[in-house]
């Protein structure tokens, strides 16, 4: 029963007195990184480029990028604010289109389909978690995690299986630890719980990705704990492909691949490497 | 799924919504009340007019006359077959009336109709008009002893009476002063001379006789006093006698064209020989006046209210001047009697008609020819059945009347009434598109909410579309949007608007009762009530058009959501 050992745990870590500390991370391993390897490739990048326009100039974020992310990884992007972790999250996340290269999922090139297959791919396939949380507003804690359900069904198909989304909407709340907030809305929440909607969000269509674009850096280092040791739960005991940007080279230290960039080019990668 | 929830809670969570849907309710209630009253006021209005006026008429041209008259309605008859439901035949002439008001002469320019009070009013609505309810059937020239509007209780024969018994009385006590002046007697003072009666003295009915008639010395006639003229005046022979003991008229003249029946002249030598005329038990012809003429109505700002003041009233003599009939028109002087009013409440009809009989008219300006006996008219009048078609029973006539031959001309009432009916409908019009841009303001107010609240949403927009929400999808949350603040305005809009022109009178009277003055004073209009007319094609035509007006003004900003990139959208804080 994964599902139970996530909650429990996460329940036992919000109990615990001793995560109180503000140096959780360290006295707490992360992750210890194994070997994945032998894993299949489910997402590849191959010689990315990207650039914004800026006014009249072209600002080149990315500039020949490549990686390979295996099944069941958990990968970590690095680098200074401003190397274009974000955007190759984003091109990853097929919420923005590279300007040169390609970008493989399950064997199939996904970065020139038709938008309508991207949303495809973005509602079912991946999963999203951000920063700032993005969460609706209008919506309460329940809603805000059936939203990519509603996307997806048309309004005859949701409503005929409303019971058994909402069911595995609740579930996965429980796992996060929410089920106690489902109708409150997302300004009466904690950044935490915040983040947690958000997680159960993206884990809703039960993707086989998760892109995270620094999810602990709007969260005091507790909260960030608990977040980090849900997705460290979710990709081991679910096999969840993890994509992580982060600056903190403590959590990147713990994960299966350090992806390292500067000025929009991989300067080390480790998993590779090992 | 997202897109309904979403749109509900949009509506639910935006106080700016409130507001666009209020502008496009009274928008909408607006154009409906605007449009029913202005409709029931043409329809009331073009009913009216119809009534007034036949359905066809054929009109001598110029001031001409049609000649063959028995002849022409025969050929009418013959040709309009099951189509016909009545025909009559007018005079009009232009003639000026005049009475004395406070001793002071009034002149009044009129529309003198002479019509055959048998058929005129098969073929107009007459009888309706006339404010006594007795003339509504039966014989309409005949003054009435009772049945006069409430607000001349004592009109008619009671007022006439009273009136020239006192003008009698008056006459009798000067001669009798002039009597004791030549006498030798010394002057009576001249505050103490009896005041001349004059109907405008009194404008309430209820004021105490200026004579005490019981007071009067036995009057100098040796005929009983009777209440009514119907064994003194039969019927249809009265004009005759009546016109030429008339003070003014030439004695000479009438004998020259009064083609009289033999025992008709007869009875009015007999009278002339017999008896003078006496106006206390006698009429003169008689003659309905629109009420316009013989009324002032005063209204009073101050207090929102309007008083009648009238001149004159059933049962008073008028003098009117008509120009004789021929090609070098004479004016001809009659005294009538009122025994009437004439109230359509069409303010140009009830200030400038008046009627009296037919064959008088034509005896009057020598319209009968001595020779075959038959008279000439002015126009034949046509009331069609309500189901024949005016235009082909019109184009039918005209083409057995063609103008090349006859000096008429065949006209519906439509013909007649074009530039007014063209008026009104051009009022209609341009109110509309007037009032249409009422909605397209609101319209705009809804553009620029809807603007404002994707620009509030670019944030939940990038996130829908993070979530694999297609741009069709989030286009639709703010279609359906607009959609349902054009159905729920358009709605309310219907709903206030249709309750507010089934209850308009209602309301009417609330305000009229909150400020103290009236808002719908039904003796200035012409119905006494508002007229409405609610057209459930126009009802739908509205609300449909508010709908798309508030549609099409979600589009822009509904398409600038749907092509807002997810990445840029995501990076608006």
């Amino acid at each position: 029963m994964k599902a139970k050992l996530v909650h429990d745990q996460v329940s036992r870590g919000t109990a615990n007195p001793a995560h109180e500390n503000h140096d959780v991370i360290s006295h707490a391993p992360f992750r210890s990184p194994k070997n994945h390897s032998n894993g299949s490739v489910i997402l590849s990048a191959h010689q990315i480029y990207k650039a914004y326009q800026a006014g009249s100039q072209q600002v080149p974020v990315l500039t020949g990028v490549s990686l390979q992310v295996r099944q069941g990884q958990f990968t970590t992007i690095v680098g200074q604010s401003g190397s274009g972790k974000s955007t190759l999250l984003h091109l990853l996340g097929t919420l923005d289109r590279p300007d040169k290269g390609e970008i493989v999922m399950n064997k199939q090139r996904i970065d020139n389909l038709p938008a309508r297959q991207r949303d495809r791919i973005r509602n079912q396939d991946i999963g999203l978690i951000f920063q700032f949380y993005h969460l609706l507003p209008e919506l309460n804690v329940l809603e805000n995690t059936l939203v990519p359900y509603m996307i997806h069904y048309g309004v005859w198909n949701y409503l005929l299986q409303r019971r058994r989304l909402h069911d595995r909407a609740k579930e996965l709340l429980e796992q996060v630890g929410l089920s106690h907030r489902l109708t409150h809305r997302p300004n009466q929440l904690s950044g935490g719980e915040r983040q947690r909607t958000a997680i159960a969000r993206a884990l809703i269509t039960q993707p086989k990705l998760l892109l995270a674009d620094e999810p602990t850096g709007n969260l005091d280092a507790r909260s960030g704990n608990e977040v980090l040791e849900l997705l460290r739960q979710l990709s081991e005991h679910q096999a969840l492909t993890v994509i992580m940007v982060t600056h903190d080279e403590r959590i990147a230290q713990q994960s299966d691949q350090i992806i390292r960039l500067r000025d929009g080019k991989v300067v080390a990668s480790t998993a590779e490497a090992a | 799924m997202f897109k309904l929830l979403l749109t509900w809670r949009y509506l639910k969570t935006r106080f700016i919504a409130l507001a666009s849907i209020i502008s496009v309710t009274l928008g909408v209630a607006t154009l409906i009340v605007v449009n029913s009253v202005m409709s029931g006021f043409s329809n009331e209005m073009t009913s009216k007019l119809h009534g007034i006026l036949s359905d066809v008429e054929l009109v001598a041209s110029g001031m001409g006359e049609i000649d063959r008259v028995d002849e022409k309605v025969e050929q009418i008859k013959s040709l309009l077959q099951d189509d016909l439901e009545a025909v009559t035949t007018v005079v009009r002439v232009p003639a000026m009336l005049n009475f004395l008001v406070h001793g002071q002469p009034r002149y009044h320019q009129i529309m003198l109709i002479g019509i055959d009070d048998q058929t005129f009013g098969d073929v107009t609505d007459f009888r309706p008009y006339l404010t006594n309810h007795f003339h509504r059937n039966g014989d309409v020239f005949r003054l009435m002893e009772l049945g006069y509007d409430k607000e001349l209780p004592d009109a008619g024969w009671p007022y006439r009476r009273e009136k020239f018994r006192h003008d009698a009385y008056i006459r009798q006590e000067l001669e009798s002063m002039l009597q004791d002046r030549a006498k030798g007697l010394p002057p009576i003072a001249q505050n103490q001379l009896p005041v001349p009666h004059s109907p405008s003295a009194t404008t309430d009915s209820n004021q105490e006789p200026l004579v005490n008639i019981a007071k009067l010395p036995p009057l100098p006639t040796q005929k009983p006093v009777l209440p009514t003229l119907s064994s003194d005046v039969p019927a249809g022979a009265g004009s005759e006698y009546l016109s030429d003991c008339g003070p003014s008229l030439n004695p000479s003249e009438s004998n020259t064209w009064n083609p009289a029946p033999v025992d008709a002249l007869a009875a009015y030598r007999e009278r002339v020989l017999v008896a003078p005329f006496d106006p206390i038990t006698e009429q003169r012809v008689g003659i309905i006046i629109g009420i316009g003429i013989g009324r002032l109505r005063a209204h009073d700002p101050t207090t929102g209210t309007s008083q009648n003041m009238y001149f004159i009233r059933p049962g008073d003599d008028i003098e009117l001047t008509i120009p004789s009939a021929g090609n070098q028109p004479r004016p001809l002087l009659e005294n009538c009697t009122v025994v009437d009013f004439y109230s359509s409440k069409m303010h140009d009809y009830d200030s400038a008609f008046a009627f009296m009989p037919l064959s008088h008219l034509q005896k009057m300006r020598g319209m009968i020819d001595p020779a075959t006996g038959g008279a000439t008219v002015s126009a034949i009048q046509i009331k069609l059945k309500p189901e024949a078609n005016l235009n082909s029973a019109r184009d039918r006539l005209r083409a057995a009347f063609p103008m090349m031959q006859y000096p008429l001309m065949v006209q519906t009432w439509r013909d007649q009434q074009a530039p007014l009916l063209s008026a009104v409908e051009m009022e209609i019009t341009i109110l509309n598109i007037l009032l249409f841009m009422i909605i397209a303001v609101a319209g705009f107010g809804i553009l620029a909410t809807f603007f404002m609240i994707v620009v509030e949403k670019t944030k939940d927009i990038g996130i829908l579309k993070s979530l694999g929400a297609p741009s069709s999808g989030v286009m639709s949350i703010f279609l359906g949007y607009g959609l349902s603040l054009g159905i729920v305005g358009a709605g309310a809009g219907t709903l206030i608007g249709v309750m507010f022109v089934v209850y308009i009178n209602e309301i009417a009277a609330l305000i009229s009762m909150i400020s103290g003055r009236e808002v719908f004073d039904p003796s200035i209009y012409f119905f006494s009530s508002i007229p409405t007319l609610l057209d459930p094609m126009m009802v739908v035509a509205v609300a449909g058009g508010a709908m798309l007006i508030a549609i099409l003004s979600s589009v822009l900003p509904a398409l600038r959501a749907a092509r807002l990139a997810p990445v840029e959208a995501l990076r608006y804080e």
